[in-house]
């Protein structure tokens, strides 16, 4: 398991982009039971409960990917295989794009109002 | 097999040749249908592909003569309902899906070094599967009962109240039957890409055809489950009345949109990715150089793979989903222009780096960059909400979608076809007849659908099967439909080339267009058994780095020479390093994939003509072959009774305690898992969003008796894995017995669940919460009953030898079969019971 | 394309922004790849320099370019759609009209405030012109959608489930609509005909449906045949209760008839209205609509469903 942990295992090509399925599914689940349950008013616009939490998740799980990207970076710098680089750099990337994805997606709270 | 008899072999040498001819000899005539090979198989596949695309060719071309003139009555409203329905299911589900499959299983063990798939009897099965829910959905169209609901068969247009024929079911049933070839195919093709390529192929040294070929397997791993819980759903709905997607019920018909789009976007990716591996594969050849930022390619691909599940919803822009959550899978949809960029920047840097030449694959290469890189853009187009919701179900995105897949998958596919033609067939094809069919083809697909683009912007919608003429797009639909036939010429044209290349064709060369793959080290056509010696690998280009590869693998100078041990083998390695773990003996030509596929095709056709009883007694005897064929595993005397191995060797995989066996329960168990958790969504969905949902104020079901066989559960796996720790230690007293007590355990934990389930009294065709509970509840108790099963037959195998500390490896995998079922059935009980107690009764 | 609402607008420049910038991205990529194949001569270069025109390449035109256009995108482009959102307006409410799809014709309603009749009729939409106007659909059947192409996006109608699309149309006019969701046999003949009013004339035309209706004398016999084989599924505002024969044999609703006679169209896009063209339609809809779901009306003979359609004509508001 140990061995999992550490940047250079090709896991990592995976986990980035799975942290941000979990994400995405969490919001949209999220979002479409709130709205179910508890509609907030359109007058309200977009200042409310949902799109405020929906927007600190989504800051939170950027800041989350780009951490480990930033940890791959790092990894990639002091791997002494070349096998280890290549697969710390990759999944590097990929959490790189992971967390810009997150961002992104979630930018439509600041102008959209949540349940119509 | 010509190279082979190379007057240069050594007596030693060509005996070992003649031996593994022997051992890996495909028998003619009615054994044919025993046939397990990979080379057979996928070229079985291809084949059949390749039919059904002319099929599904034929009816666009009754489309286009519909459409080409106004207010024509060349079809009936209620024919081309079916065929352009037809069109879309044949061409997405028994073309492009299929051949696809068949490609991979061609090519992969041929590029990674293997002598074959991991489970050679599952690619039989696939194909006959595939063969005969192929057979089954398109016989409906002779019988003039086909699908007519669109190949998206949303509901309740597809249920029964509005769609009382049979042709719902001929599509529901057939498709489902066609997907469990797919899903054979993507777990093996997973397996087999990540634990048999040859000595010192690390992952990252495998070729990019692999990783695409890899994404592209997982995709339809955990992709098609979805669809097939949704078309069992519906056909229960169809055939008792269980109303899932029924309003009126408690369910909801925005539920099967979710169900397939979930399968049906990834799909298209599913089909994108292997193209695009055929891009990424021939492109550096002609470009004579290695492929530059094979890790961006990687990542693209990771990021592709996994991006496409989050953009199911784009099809649903106009459903009434909340603007909001449209907004987050617009963004999604969007950023796939990212993966899809790189991809191109990396061909287009590789092509500037090198010094391409021009030749029939790479002007089909061309061809796939435009038509693609247009739909490409117009994709990006479709992913903006408001956007969307003026083109949507317009001819607009009729063109969008056929510049994606013709160009992302029809093209790449050509390509490979003259570029492996070589390989298959040892002939070259002509040039000339190529390039007439290539620019056939090439103008009038953009004849056809160019234009379309205009005339969905002007408002003409999808699936009318006629138009007025005052509506001013007669002239438009009459240039489609020119190109049309045009690209049908070319398709002729291309048919005619191939037949003739394998009479006229030039003799190929060994390395025709300086390859650097492995496949071109094998002799042509190829042999069933791929390479006699298996070659020590540790770069991306074994023939650039080597180019003696071919003389010395056919010489036998590399890893498992041997014969006289009478097994088929190839190497079993580690997933990340590529170092050898094991060798893995594959099973031979068996009768049992044909007779299994067979009788569930008769469980299918039963189904449909609504014989119950008799598809039952189908199913027995569909499980009693299935199960017989797992008899013949591991110490049988049909698979490998003597564990001897030449010295120096690793040991046999069934040897082990970590073969690849395990690996294939993981990877099903993943698309079982999908399966699901797919079916949760459904619950959850329901129960949150369905306008009439209903559900109890107490739970029906009773808690001690589920408790009670959660606990059997729950004992049952302590003591399974208990018996495995101690094989780990190579003790296997007590095995047998203990089996025996682990299978009554799960006899138990099925007879409680039963109970519960009957004491309920679930009502399913009356409400949609007692029918989920009722499929979920049915879903574990097969499980638990499979688990039972598989324990009892363990059991038995122990008392025959053929399971012991010698040979480990088959309690490992059923120990995975029962960790999966505690987590299922607790997770379940969380879900069903203690959720709905807790949170109380109504909606 | 012929935009004649803002929603429908703003898509319009919507499109051809995005279609200047698509056509340069394409013709960039595929000049600059037929490019290589021109060159003959190929610079030696170190692995270093090779990676550096590879990242090059790959960052500029497969990183920032798409990333570049598609915030744009998001940011420019994706807010448009908020104007076909039933958001609160400034001041006042948006008309409200409820539009049911069955297959294959429109329920189109509107809806009486404060204890007044709710005015029903079929297959023909009359809106206000220059002001926003909410439509609440829902379907009866199938899923089917509501599109007037020259004034905005298409809203899907689900059975079970009501959405609100908002739409406007700038001046007062005629325009087309249609189903857009594939909705069994006859998707192709589901047409509506949609009628932009001023404001007076709408209110006009809503008053003179809002009073109850009085039947013209003189159709004794039309009537009762009416009443023995059309009543069962569908409604005429006024018509006597006492001659209908409701045999429960069928569970359909068929359009509302009330104001049948000022329609432009019958059914639903099918024929247009004139002398003569329900009779026409009584005797020949299965030909001229196959798989209606009217049934044939074979037993009854021509001079009743003449009859019949003459009656029909009458009813006007």
């Amino acid at each position: 398991m140990k061995r999992l942990l550490r940047m250079a295992h090709p896991i990592h090509l995976v986990v980035g982009p799975t942290i941000w399925g979990l994400w995405f599914v969490a919001i949209y689940a999220g979002l479409s039971v709130a709205c179910s349950v508890a509609p907030p008013t359109p007058e309200q616009g977009m200042l409310t409960g949902i799109n405020i939490a929906v927007g600190l998740a989504t800051l939170a799980t950027t800041v989350l990917l780009l951490g480990l990207s930033w940890a791959g970076v790092t990894a990639a710098r002091r791997a002494g295989l070349h096998r280890e680089c290549y697969f710390a750099f990759t999944s590097a990337g990929v959490y790189l794009f992971s967390a810009g994805a997150t961002l992104f997606i979630g930018y439509p709270v600041v102008f959209l109002p949540p349940c119509i | 097999m010509s190279d082979t008899k190379d007057a240069t072999l050594t007596p030693g040498i060509r005996r070992l040749h003649e031996g593994m001819a022997r051992v890996w000899a495909n028998p003619a005539g009615l054994g044919a249908l025993t046939v397990v090979n990979h080379t057979s198989v996928g070229l079985r596949f291809m084949v059949t592909g390749a039919v059904f695309f002319l099929i599904g060719g034929l009816l666009a071309m009754l489309i286009r003569t519909q459409l080409a003139f106004p207010d024509n009555d060349f079809m009936s409203h209620e024919t081309y309902n079916q065929v352009f329905s037809m069109h879309g299911t044949v061409m997405m589900f028994l073309f492009a899906i299929p051949i696809l499959e068949g490609v991979a299983i061609y090519m992969i063990p041929k590029m990674i070094g293997a002598r074959d798939l991991v489970c050679p009897r599952l690619s039989a099965f696939g194909y006959f599967c595939y063969l005969f829910g192929g057979i089954i959905l398109t016989s409906s169209l002779v019988l003039e009962m086909a699908p007519s609901s669109g190949w998206f068969m949303y509901t309740p247009l597809s249920s029964g109240d509005y769609s009382p024929g049979r042709g719902s079911d001929f599509w529901l049933l057939g498709i489902t039957f066609v997907e469990i070839s797919a899903l054979s195919a993507g777990v093996e093709l997973v397996v087999s890409i990540l634990r048999t390529r040859t000595e010192g192929m690390a992952l990252h040294k495998m070729p990019l055809f692999a990783w695409y070929i890899l994404a592209m397997a997982l995709m339809i791993v955990v992709g098609f489950p979805p669809l097939i819980l949704g078309s069992i759903l519906l056909e229960l709905e169809r055939a008792a009345g269980m109303p899932f997607f029924d309003v009126a019920g408690g369910g909801d018909p925005v539920l099967w949109a979710h169900l397939f789009w979930l399968f049906g976007h990834p799909e298209v990716y599913i089909i994108f990715l292997p193209g695009a591996g055929i891009v990424s594969t021939l492109l550096p050849v002609f470009a004579r150089r290695p492929i530059v930022g094979y890790g961006w390619v990687v990542a693209a691909i990771v990021i592709m793979g996994f991006i496409s599940f989050g953009l199911w919803v784009h099809h649903m822009f106009t459903l009434g989903i909340p603007q909001l959550a449209l907004a987050f899978f617009s963004a999604a949809s969007m950023l796939v222009a990212i993966p899809t960029g790189i991809q191109i920047f990396v061909w287009l840097s590789t092509l500037w780096l090198g010094r391409p030449v021009m030749s029939l694959p790479m002007l089909w290469i061309v061809g796939f960059l435009v038509i693609f890189v247009l739909g490409g853009l117009t994709g990006v187009m479709l992913a903006l909400v408001p956007f969307n919701w003026q083109v949507h179900d317009t001819h607009f995105v009729v063109a969008h979608m056929h510049y994606v897949l013709v160009g992302g998958m029809l093209f790449p596919l050509m390509a490979g076809l003259y570029y492996w033609l070589p390989l298959v067939s040892g002939r070259m094809p002509s040039e000339r007849l190529g390039k007439w069919s290539f620019w056939l083809i090439f103008l009038g697909f953009n004849v056809t659908f160019l234009i379309m683009h205009w005339t969905g912007l002007l408002g003409m919608r999808r699936r009318v099967f006629t138009y007025d003429s005052a509506m001013g797009w007669d002239i438009y639909n009459l240039i489609s439909s020119v190109g049309g036939f045009m690209m049908s010429a070319g398709v002729a044209l291309l048919i005619l080339d191939i037949a003739l290349h394998f009479r006229f064709g030039r003799k190929a060369p060994q390395n025709p267009w300086n390859a650097d793959t492995l496949e071109w080290a094998m002799p042509k056509p190829p042999t069933p058994y791929n390479f006699v010696s298996l070659p020590r690998l540790e770069t991306r280009h074994p023939l650039w780095d080597d180019p003696e590869l071919p003389r010395t693998i056919t010489e036998g100078q590399h890893g498992l020479n041997t014969i006289d041990h009478g097994r088929r083998e190839t190497w079993g390695s580690d997933a990340l390093t590529g170092k050898l773990r094991e060798v893995v003996h594959l099973p031979t030509n068996s009768w049992w994939p044909f007779f299994a596929a067979l009788s569930l095709a008769v469980v299918c056709i039963c189904l449909l003509v609504r014989l119950y009883p008799l598809a039952g007694v189908a199913t027995l005897v569909a499980a009693v072959f299935l199960l017989r064929w797992s008899w013949e595993n591991g110490a049988h005397p049909k698979a490998a009774p003597d564990a001897t191995v030449a010295p120096g060797q690793p040991p046999l995989h069934s040897r082990t305690m970590n073969g690849p066996g395990v690996w294939t329960m993981s990877v099903a168990h993943l698309a079982n898992g999908s399966f699901y958790l797919s079916l949760l969504f459904g619950w959850f969905y329901l129960w949150t969003v369905a306008p009439e949902w209903q559900m109890p104020e107490t739970s029906p079901l009773s808690l001690p008796l589920l408790a009670g066989a959660g606990l059997a559960l729950t004992l049952g796996s302590a003591w399974l894995a208990k018996m495995v720790r101690r094989l780990r230690r190579h003790n296997d007293s007590g095995l047998g017995g203990g089996m025996y007590l682990a299978a009554g355990l799960g006899a138990l934990q099925s007879a409680l669940l039963g109970l519960a389930i009957w004491q309920a009294g679930l009502a399913p065709s009356e409400t949609a919460h007692d029918a989920t509970l009722l499929v979920a509840l049915a879903y574990v108790l097969i499980h638990a009953l499979l688990g039972a099963l598989l324990c009892l037959l363990q059991g038995l195998r122990v008392g025959y030898g053929f399971v012991g500390a010698e040979a480990p490896l088959e309690p490992v995998v059923v120990l995975r079969l029962w960790y999966y079922n505690l987590v299922v059935y607790w997770s379940l009980f969380v879900a069903v019971w203690v959720m709905p107690t807790l949170l109380g009764g109504a909606s | 394309m012929d935009a004649a609402g803002p929603a429908a607008q703003d898509q319009f420049w919507v499109w051809w922004a995005m279609l200047t910038v698509s056509l340069i991205v394409a013709a960039v990529v595929f000049v600059l790849w037929l490019f290589t194949f021109r060159r003959r001569e190929q610079p030696q270069r170190t692995a270093r320099e090779e990676r550096r025109i590879m990242l090059r390449w790959v960052l500029g035109g497969g990183v920032a370019l798409p990333v570049a256009s598609i915030i744009a995108l998001l940011v420019f482009a994706a807010p448009t759609g908020r104007g076909m959102l039933p958001l609160p307006l400034a001041e006042g409410e948006a008309e409200r009209i409820e539009v049911v799809g069955h297959q294959w014709w429109w329920e189109v309603r509107y809806p009486g405030a404060n204890g007044e009749r709710d005015v029903v009729t079929a297959n023909r939409l009359v809106m206000p012109a220059g002001e926003p106007v909410d439509f609440r659909l829902t379907s009866a059947d199938v899923i089917h959608a509501f599109w007037i192409p020259r004034l905005g996006g298409k809203r899907d109608m689900v059975p079970g489930r009501h959405s609100t699309v908002r739409l406007e149309a700038e001046s007062s006019g005629v325009f087309g609509a249609q189903c857009a969701e594939y909705c069994g046999a006859q998707h192709t003949h589901m047409l509506l005909h949609v009628e932009a009013l001023e404001r007076d004339e709408f209110e006009a035309w809503l008053a003179e449906r809002r009073s109850p209706h009085q039947l013209r004398d003189g159709f004794d016999e039309a009537q009762e045949a009416f009443g023995e084989h059309c009543a069962a599924c569908h409604t005429v505002d006024g018509f006597p209760e006492e001659l209908i024969v409701d045999d429960m044999s069928h569970d359909i609703e068929g359009p509302d008839l009330s104001d049948i006679g000022s329609r432009p169209t019958l059914g639903a896009g099918v024929l247009p209205m004139e002398e003569g063209a329900i009779a026409y339609w009584l005797q020949h809809h299965q030909t001229l609509k196959p798989g209606n779901r009217m049934p044939p009306h074979n037993h009854i003979d021509t001079e009743t469903l003449e009859d019949i359609g003459a009656w029909l004509e009458t009813l006007e508001p």
